[in-house]
């Protein structure tokens, strides 16, 4: 059985012809590719790179997650997900995302679910450089709300479980 | 009351004061005391960044509750933006 689901951080420069090969495929007659690229500018200054910072062990297993959600949703799609650390140019690819699947909707879909899904939950910082000099990290998408559902899903745990005879205010629950 | 170190690694905005910290918080202490600790050891918009950011160790973020009884290697994790 083939892999249907490649995740990975890399320092080397990311492959396009990689990504396609991963996820090409005989039974898969669309295969949509994002390719987040770093601009000249942003808010009105001139950029001249970014640094892309990662926690590499927390980000692969995101972007798996993510992964594993979208083919739940899409079934029998392909996968091939590579994000960039270190610092590139303007130009520089920062990200590939690669989905194939039967039909063209499924992986246009698929595609814009994991980059949205990748910007708001994986461990990835940006640090622009400006053409005069300084540089600035860029504000994003807070992770409090992921804690909060971890929270959340220890709390029922806890309040359902008690001694079984009503001693520690359980009510009687086991 | 025994204190135990938190060697907590840092990312993102936090770079500017080094690749990680040590330092220490009473055993029991929870996620959140780890934060105000850390979070007094920091100056300028980072200070209150903190506040914003998750706790996490290498496999899974941790929660403000979770209760720390021995050393611990962390790490703080501000709002992400990657892409």
């Amino acid at each position: 059985m083939t892999a249907s689901l490649y995740t990975n951080v890399s320092d080397d420069p990311l492959n396009i012809q990689e990504a396609y090969d991963f996820v090409s495929d005989p039974a898969h007659g669309a295969v949509d590719v994002f390719i987040g690229a770093v601009r000249n500018h942003h808010e009105g200054n001139p950029v001249t790179g970014i640094t892309y910072d990662i926690h590499e062990t927390l980000a692969v297993k995101e972007f798996q997650e993510i992964g594993f959600e979208a083919q739940n949703i899409w079934e029998g799609i392909k996968i091939y997900l590579a994000h960039f650390k270190g610092k590139l140019g303007v130009g520089g690819i920062s990200v590939i995302i690669a989905v194939s699947s039967a039909h063209r909707a499924e992986s246009f879909e698929a595609c814009r679910y994991i980059i949205e899904e990748l910007k708001k939950r994986a461990p990835v910082w940006k640090q622009e450089h400006y053409e005069h000099g300084n540089s600035e990290w860029l504000p994003g998408h807070s992770l409090r709300a992921q804690a909060e559902r971890i929270e959340e899903q220890l709390l029922p745990k806890k309040k359902s479980g008690g001694c079984g005879n009503g001693a520690c205010g359980c009510g009687g629950r086991k | 009351m025994n204190a135990i170190t938190i060697h907590m690694k840092l990312f993102g905005a936090f770079r500017k004061f080094g690749d990680a910290l040590n330092f220490t918080v009473p055993a029991g202490s929870t996620g959140a005391v780890v934060k105000k600790t850390l979070s007094s050891l920091l100056s300028g918009n980072e200070a209150s960044l903190v506040f914003d950011s998750v706790l996490a160790d290498d496999s899974a973020v941790l929660t403000d509750g979770h209760v720390f009884q021995a050393d611990a290697k962390l790490c703080i994790l501000p709002p992400v933006c990657g892409g």
